[in-house]
């Protein structure tokens, strides 16, 4: 066989390549905006839009290329590989901290459009002198369909299952400019600086070597199987595990493993949580929330205009920083953590109210289950008498209570527990599709206090109608058992819970 | 977005072919885990000033203080004489400490992550008789007030939480302390037999009407038929009961050695036997109950050290007592200025230990010998964080079944706060044989890097991995950790002897003078002597 033909056979082949890693690259680009930001739809159609156009400008940009057509060609290989390769990474990172992802999400597809755009005409500028016409515009999109159908059939069967999003973007970078690097050797004498050239891919494609990697250090993706959703956001903090999902446009937080909200019907457990407790306050001006650092809570409490502090201790920088930056998640705490009404200190709970006196009018205590000892802690009733430091005699207190079905012994021994401390604590429930039967408790160092009274109302609630007794009914099976207090000392609750949910 | 163990295995794969494109191995090398690089400190006590007291060559003496009573030594007798001095509105006397701090056995450090002990870590309830350590914690709001039946309301912050033991027995962490898991039926029936016989002792008399075993031993019988127990050590006594199974040895084992020192080979009965039937458990259901802190016995020290402000002198180093029918004069060595110092004073409550006294009273010697010391270590350890390990969750106090140390104190337990990492632990180890000297010797002779492999050693049999996870460890050593009952010294004449006050004017108020070195026994004779010489003289 001539050179020549090789050349050509060669360069059709590298066109199969790049069909296939820019179709990827596309649909790398649909599967994170619809993971990340729900609605795979329109967000698939977006991106197919966007993609398709940026290709066009591409096409249109590559008539501009008029010198060194080999040296060009190379160098926009290897720059869609580290773009294209790289682009689910940089994705999934700035997700966490930038606050106008979209906008680096369609910069980032417009640009590996754009570069995958040049690349046919560009190939066909350089094969022109060498191929017939007629086979020319044949063979190149021949090729190029080829390669696309394989690209869509395998990116869900194969590649997603197999590497993940990050790893199939990275493998498809690596082959991307495996094929520049190949190329830069093969057509060597073309070239006009072949020693720059070769360098530049070589370099490159050790960069994306090491990145593929490494890119599990940045992203486990293994936990993936354990939640059983996408999982789009993964962050450890000194004190927990921090992980977003997100399923049919809804988005799920677990807090080590645990559900914490699911945006499907968190806003029952909240609108439980808060508005009781607000609506029997006399003059709820000042509120203080100990934990319930994903700000949803403070959400419901800034519908009251009478609020006029709030002061929210959670421990967790990285997790009130994540519900202060992530758009997703401003958007659904309504950016309540930003509010210059909310005060975030990030300390431990337990020191924080040791060291404090001021008096809260109203009190909501979102605190994780106390599955183990050091959560413990939190619910024993040394934890209420501090408490009791920052309330005035008509405060009034919301704490949620894990589940009255699920685990009635933890739920009556938490309500036992602050009976010990404050008169006639009131036990409620609600059902949260998410968790199932959840119960809080509702309390006042003031004996006379009438929960069942509304003193302040706010409109368009989707689940709480200020109808208290309709919460404070409990079926037979919930209803209230004998249990010990819980005592640091004896940490019972943490035996009952442990005991309870490892029945389920 | 699925991947796992088959997906990383693919990259490797990957990754290997991509070797053979000639990418060189450079990082490769770059991600190979570094050997993980522990820092180690070694402390203890200042022997060697101490030990300038077999060749005393100090300065002449350059000044005289003339003070009505002097105590000497800062451990917890010393502090509670000064205690009582101050409950009665007593001024005139002075505390002279060794050490550049007061503390004794109770001393405490702290890191960057959490206060910890440097020596006791807990005090019992004190059993109902104790009233006046019952007025002591009053004042000191560790009791917060008295229920309707006349029981004290412990702070629930200052009580052990829970959960408070677990014990690795058979690849196992379990609950609690005494053996069970994975015992067969003989072994279980033997601990049972083995409790319910202490139990008999907990509630026998005297002839005197007093409990044969009492906390403290100034309280106890005296008209008993069972001082013969003393003479024997405890595993005779284990023996001589019928006890077969070697769980039940391993454990009262590991108790006396935790109380003493010495095991059940070193130890006498009857302090064997005292360890379990001392404490009446007067007060509150969960016989198990503790107080403590994250310091360990130095909070106690710092609620005693209140009352004794501007009274303490640091650095003090006494290394003569002489003394006549009028006074008693006593040459002190500051270190810090080394100068020494002539006391002169009417009383001395002497609050050193006997095997420091054989050096400042020479006629001493003879009996002092008679006194044995187990050498202890300490060692702080910050962890990056706990190895996995199955069974009960990390407990206040983590014990190694037939460990050769005493197990492990989480030190943040005590934290009101969440748990994080890293974590502060506190490992025990008594050095116990036939011939203490030579574990003393030892003690002082092995480097840091042997005391930590030694260490890592017996930590890793109950948390493997455990080295890579060790940040920091310090080492605290000990040499003469505690007084040790061995055989034949609690009925002593020696110890009996070595108690009586000296011309009226020197009195004794260590708590190697009981046998025992627990808190109660040096609060007692501390604040006993001070109460003795104020009813007497002033």
């Amino acid at each position: 066989m001539d050179r020549k033909k090789n050349l050509s056979i060669f360069l059709l082949l590298a066109v199969f390549i790049i069909a296939i890693c820019g179709l990827v690259y596309e649909l790398v680009a649909g599967a994170l905006a619809s993971y990340l930001l729900g609605d795979s739809v329109k967000q698939f159609s977006f991106i197919i839009g966007t993609y398709l156009f940026s290709m066009g400008v591409g096409s249109y940009l590559a008539k501009f290329i008029h010198k060194n057509l080999f040296d060009r060609f190379i160098e926009i290989e290897l720059l869609i590989g580290i773009i294209g390769g790289t682009s689910s990474v940089l994705l999934f990172l700035l997700f966490q901290q930038v606050e106008h992802f979209q906008f680096i999400l369609y910069f980032i597809v417009f640009l590996t459009g754009c570069l995958c755009g040049m690349e046919i005409p560009l190939l066909m500028n350089i094969l022109k002198d060498r191929v017939q016409f007629k086979d020319l515009v044949s063979n190149v999109f021949a090729f190029d369909y080829i390669g696309a159908l394989i690209a869509s059939v395998l990116f869900p069967i194969l590649l997603i299952p197999k590497l993940g999003v990050m790893g199939t973007s990275l493998l498809f970078g690596i082959i991307n400019i495996c094929v520049g690097v190949f190329l830069a050797f093969y057509l060597s004498k073309f070239l006009k600086r072949p020693t720059w050239i070769k360098i530049k891919a070589i370099l490159c494609l050790v960069f994306l070597v090491v990145v593929f990697y490494y890119s599990d250090r940045l992203l486990a993706y293994s936990e993936n199987q354990l939640y059983g959703n996408n999982v789009i956001y993964k962050h450890s903090t000194t004190y927990q595990r921090i992980v977003l999902t997100s399923s049919k446009g809804n988005y799920q937080l677990f807090l080590n493993n645990n559900l914490q909200f699911n945006t499907k019907d968190e806003y029952r457990y909240h609108e439980c949580l808060v508005h009781p407790a607000m609506s029997v306050a006399k003059t709820p001006k000042r509120v203080l929330i100990l934990g319930g650092g994903d700000g949803l809570a403070a959400r419901e409490i800034l519908k009251y205009p009478m609020v006029e502090h709030i002061t929210l201790v959670d421990l967790d920088e990285g997790m009130t920083k994540l519900f202060q930056t992530n758009e997703i998640l401003r958007q659904h705490n309504q950016d309540a953590l930003n509010s210059p009404k909310v005060r975030v200190v990030n300390e431990d709970a337990f020191i924080w109210i040791k060291d404090h006196q001021e008096q809260y009018d109203v009190i909501i205590i979102d605190f994780p289950d106390p599955s183990n000892y050091s959560l413990g802690k939190l619910y024993t009733n040394a934890f209420y008498k501090r408490l009791r430091f920052l309330m005035h005699e008509q405060s009034i207190i919301a704490v949620q209570t894990t589940s009255p079905y699920y685990a009635p012994k933890a739920y009556w021994c938490i309500h036992e527990t602050i009976a010990s401390i404050f008169p006639n604590p009131q036990a409620y429930h609600a059902y949260v599709p998410s968790f199932g039967e959840w119960g809080f408790c509702l309390f006042s160092p003031d004996k006379n206090v009438d929960f069942q009274q509304v003193n302040h109302k706010v409109d368009n609630l989707r689940f709480y109608d200020y109808n208290f007794s309709k919460l404070t009914d409990f079926a037979t099976d919930m209803q209230k058992i004998p249990v010990e207090i819980n005592r640091l000392d004896n940490q019972i609750l943490v035996r009952y819970f442990d005991e309870e949910w490892s029945k389920i | 977005m699925k991947s796992g163990a088959r997906y990383k295995w693919n990259r490797r794969h990957f990754l290997k072919a991509s070797l053979l494109l000639g990418l060189g191995t450079t990082f490769l090398q770059a991600c190979k885990r570094k050997a993980n690089h522990i820092l180690l400190k070694l402390t203890g006590t200042n022997h060697i000033l101490g030990h300038r007291l077999w060749l005393p060559d100090f300065p002449p003496v350059s000044e005289k203080i003339e003070i009505p009573v002097l105590i000497l030594g800062g451990g917890i007798a010393g502090l509670s004489a000064a205690y009582q001095f101050h409950e009665k509105g007593f001024q005139d006397f002075l505390l002279l400490e060794m050490e550049d701090e007061v503390g004794g056995n109770s001393k405490s450090g702290s890191n960057s992550y959490s206060k910890h002990p440097l020596g006791a870590h807990y005090l019992p309830i004190p059993n109902a008789s104790n009233k006046e350590i019952y007025q002591f914690l009053e004042k000191s709001k560790i009791v917060k007030g008295w229920t309707e039946n006349g029981e004290p309301i412990f702070d629930e912050e200052q009580l052990s939480f829970d959960p408070m033991h677990r014990l690795f027995i058979d690849n196992y962490w379990q609950n609690g302390i005494v053996p069970e898991y994975g015992l067969d039926e003989e072994e279980l029936a033997e601990m049972e037999r083995f409790h319910s016989l202490m139990k008999d002792f907990t509630e026998m008399k005297g002839r005197d009407g007093k409990y044969v075993f009492d906390i403290p031993t100034l309280f106890a019988s005296n008209d008993h038929d069972l001082e013969d127990l003393d003479s024997i050590s405890m595993e005779k006594w284990l023996l001589d009961q019928g006890f077969k199974t070697k769980p039940v040895f391993s454990y009262v084992n590991y108790c006396c050695r935790d109380d003493f020192g010495t095991g059940v080979k070193h130890t006498s009965a009857f302090a064997g036997i005292h360890y379990f039937s001392s404490r009446k458990h007067d007060y509150l259901e969960n016989e198990e109950a503790v107080l403590t802190w994250q310091e360990g016995n130095g909070r106690l020290v710092s609620l005693l050290k209140k009352y004794a402000e501007g009274k303490i002198r640091n650095n003090c180093l006494a290394y003569k007592i002489e003394w006549d029918d009028n006074k008693v004069q006593v040459q002190v060595y500051d270190s810090k200025t080394n100068k020494s110092t002539l006391y002169i004073t009417n009383q001395l409550i002497n609050c050193c230990p006997q095997f420091v006294n054989k050096y400042l009273i020479p006629t001493r010697k003879t009996l002092s010998d008679k006194f044995a010391y187990a050498p202890w270590l300490i060692a702080t350890i910050t962890l990056k964080s706990f190895p996995a390990a199955s069974g009960a969750p990390l407990s206040w106090d983590n014990v190694i079944h037939e460990g050769k140390g005493l197990g492990y104190i989480f030190d943040q337990h005590q934290s009101l706060a969440q748990y994080k990492a890293p974590y502060v632990i506190s490992y025990y180890h008594s050095l116990d044989a036939q011939d203490l000297r030579k574990e003393r010797k030892k003690l002082l002779d092995f480097n840091e890097e042997q005391w930590r492999d030694f260490i890592i050693e017996d930590l890793s049999k109950a948390h493997y991995g455990i080295e890579e996870e060790i940040l920091d460890m310090r080492i605290h050593r000990l040499g003469h950790g505690m007084i040790s009952p061995v055989p034949g010294f609690m009925m002593s004449e020696a110890r009996k002897e070595m108690a009586k006050p000296i011309a009226d004017r020197i009195y004794f108020a260590h708590s190697d003078l009981s046998g025992l070195s627990i808190f109660e026994e040096a609060f007692y004779r501390g604040y006993l002597t001070a109460k003795e010489i104020l009813t007497k003289y002033y």
